[in-house]
């Protein structure tokens, strides 16, 4: 009982690490960087932000490794994937702004000054 | 460089045709494919949702000596089935079978019922190894006979329908779906040629920008996020049936070496292909099961039993199969052990498969997922769904970049497609909520009462049909069939009749359910509130578009008359 709450724990985090991953990813791009400050961000912020997303998408993986054995743990995080893609596409086509939470550092200075 | 630049445009301009026409012509049965593959991931929580009777916890496999024997020497074949099986036989048929070929049983980690399994040999049968069998539907906690003839909606109805849609006959049904998923392979790869921009737009979807845009941003984006997903399971699911689509010859062309090479088989893994014709007695299955345990265990791979068959019941060469259930992985391993019947002492333990034979048990198990994993099989829903949302979405872009252009040249083309792609989106959904309701509905002892409800189904599927033909007259003038709308608003009322109708006819209201945490019920009654939620919401946005377009139609006629 207590394992399978366990394993409940880290698949939720793996999830949810998808998703922040794919969204940072998604915001380092200059057509969702408009759409969520107006403009795009700054080649550094985007290099940034590409890290961070990479970088939370292994932890996805390696959250996805603690929780199942390898083959099943693959199989687990390439359906996050998609599903951190979907659910951040219709994040940015709905609630685009609120995706400004996940990069709170970036202001709309940072993008003022790109234009 | 220009000529190379021909070559590529002329590439993908008959991919773009490949797809197009392809995609039209087989989006609609691979339609079907995904959308009941979707649901038949949760196939056993549907079946209880449908026979109240089954709504308790799922059961290990039960003890042998106490619950299968008594229940396995109650069966005998159906009236139906000797009817069936006559013209097949020379000489009258008996009135009862002696003669047991095998008995067996299959459980899931999610079936609450058992389903027994009879084969009896036919005196007389024109093909000696054919067999006539007999189904059975036990409660596993006390071997009680339950009704078969309640149709079970998830792995009886819905989950054959993904693969065959449910077109037996000579398995057209198998073809059509294979031959969809070979050229969803095709559309897939054709596909991804003509989206250039595959990254670089992966998130975008613009529901705003209207039209055709936010139609083909939708189909793009559905089918490239679960791109991985569909392409594995068009792949995998031909690999399943990879024994009927490609090599058939085993039992048309080359009978006679399939048997020998079976008894040969047979011979040297010590499983005997025949019986001996010498009666022997049963030793104690329960001590074979817990044998195997204890083997599986010292493998460091301890589990409960999934699949348990005994061959050539009451003769010398009886053997006794127990198969585990795999659901600790996602590969399709049963890690057979196998026992002598008379005596109990074991004859074989299946070894270890060999690499190719490992990548075919993965990839089966990967499209079957018989595994343990709750937050992987909603993935799958998800999968599922992304895919039926692309087809339909490519329906609609179809239609909707044909319409005005057919509307101009007084074409009724547009029309027909636009129908269909009705019929198969809202219709499709429509037909299931039909089911649903029907089942609900029916009497609980009507005869032949899993005919009604398959009545039901296509019944409403066909009134779909019917209604989105009817109404399709402005596709040809270029405007929207408002028979888009009005199904989604009959999706509203039958997902909200069928929650209502569980709660009315079985008392288990979402309160009770989700207070118990009964989750199949309430997962499925959840699911249906939420289907009625999207229904509701599209019906109500198309109608404001509708409300749009007419307000600007209207004063153009105006002016056209004045």
């Amino acid at each position: 009982m207590h394992e399978a709450s366990h394993a409940a724990w880290l698949l939720t985090a793996a999830l949810l690490a998808s998703i922040v991953g794919m969204a940072w990813l998604a915001l380092a791009m200059p057509a969702h960087g408009q759409q969520v400050w107006g403009a795009p961000v700054s080649p550094a912020h985007a290099r940034a932000l590409r890290v961070l997303g990479a970088v939370a998408l292994a932890v996805s993986l390696a959250l996805c490794l603690a929780s199942d054995h390898a083959s099943m743990a693959a199989l687990v995080w390439v359906m996050s994937l998609a599903g951190g893609a979907f659910a951040t596409a219709m994040a940015l086509a709905w609630r685009a702004r609120w995706l400004a939470l996940l990069a709170p550092w970036i202001g709309a200075a940072d993008t003022a000054a790109t234009r | 460089m220009a000529a190379q630049g021909m070559v590529t445009q002329s590439f993908r301009q008959a991919m773009a045709w490949l797809h197009t026409w392809f995609g039209l012509v087989l989006g609609f049965v691979l339609m079907a494919a995904f959308f009941f593959g979707a649901l038949s991931v949760f196939d056993r929580e549907i079946d209880r949702w449908a026979i109240p009777s089954t709504r308790f916890e799922p059961q290990p496999m039960p003890s042998y000596e106490q619950i299968l024997r008594p229940a396995f020497e109650r069966m005998q074949p159906t009236q139906q089935a000797i009817d069936a099986m006559r013209p097949r036989v020379d000489g009258p048929m008996p009135d009862h079978f002696d003669t047991v070929a095998n008995w067996s049983a299959y459980t899931t980690h999610r079936d609450p019922v058992l389903a027994l399994f009879a084969g009896f040999q036919v005196p007389g049968a024109k093909d000696p190894d054919e067999a006539i069998f007999a189904l059975g539907t036990i409660d596993p906690r006390d071997g009680t006979a339950l009704p078969d003839d309640r149709l079970k909606i998830g792995s009886g109805f819905f989950y054959p329908m993904h693969y065959s849609l449910t077109l037996d006959w000579k398995n057209l049904g198998f073809w059509i779906v294979g031959f969809s998923a070979l050229v969803m392979l095709a559309a897939l790869v054709s596909g991804v040629v003509m989206h250039r921009k595959f990254f670089r737009e992966l998130f975008t979807f613009r529901p705003g920008k209207g039209g055709l845009r936010s139609v083909l941003d939708l189909h793009n984006l559905t089918g490239v996020v679960a791109l991985p997903f569909h392409f594995f399971f068009a792949f995998t699911g031909l690999v399943i049936f990879s024994a009927t689509y490609f090599f058939p010859v085993g039992h048309t062309q080359l009978h006679d070496l399939h048997d020998l090479h079976a008894a040969t088989e047979a011979n040297e893994l010590g499983l005997p292909h025949q019986r001996a014709g010498v009666p022997a007695g049963l030793a104690n299955v329960d001590a074979m099961v817990a044998e195997a345990q204890r083997r599986w265990a010292a493998r460091d791979m301890a589990g409960d039993v999934g699949f348990l068959v005994l061959q050539h019941v009451g003769d010398a060469n009886g053997y006794v199969s127990v198969y585990r259930a795999g659901t600790d992985r996602i590969a399709l391993v049963g890690q057979g052990i196998h026992f002598k019947a008379s005596t109990g002492e074991l004859i074989r333990e299946d070894p270890v498969a060999t690499p190719v034979g490992k990548v075919a048990e993965f990839l089966t198990g990967l499209h079957l997922q018989h595994f343990r994993h709750w937050l992987l099989r909603w993935l799958y829903v998800l999968g599922g769904l992304l895919g039926a949302v692309c087809i339909a979405t490519g329906f609609v872009f179809f239609v909707e970049k044909r319409k005005r252009q057919h509307a101009k040249q007084g074409s009724q083309g547009a029309r027909i497609v636009d129908a269909l792609a009705v019929t198969m989106i809202t219709g499709m959904v429509a037909a299931t909520l039909g089911i649903l309701v029907a089942n609900r509905l029916l009497p609980d002892d009507l005869p032949a009462r899993g005919d009604w409800e398959r009545y039901a189904f296509w019944g409403t599927w066909v009134l779909a049909l019917l209604h989105a033909g009817l109404r399709s007259a402005p596709v040809a003038r270029g405007l929207a069939n408002p028979a888009w709308r009005e199904q989604c608003g009959a999706i509203v009322v039958l997902a909200i009749a069928a929650v209502a109708l569980n709660w009315i006819t079985t008392g288990d209201h979402l309160l009770r359910t989700l207070g118990t945490g009964y989750w199949p019920v309430a997962g499925l009654d959840l699911a249906l509130l939420a289907t009625a939620a999207v229904a509701g919401a599209t019906g109500l946005h198309l109608r404001r578009r509708a409300a749009a377009t007419a307000a600007v139609e209207h004063p153009r006629r105006e002016a056209a008359h004045a």
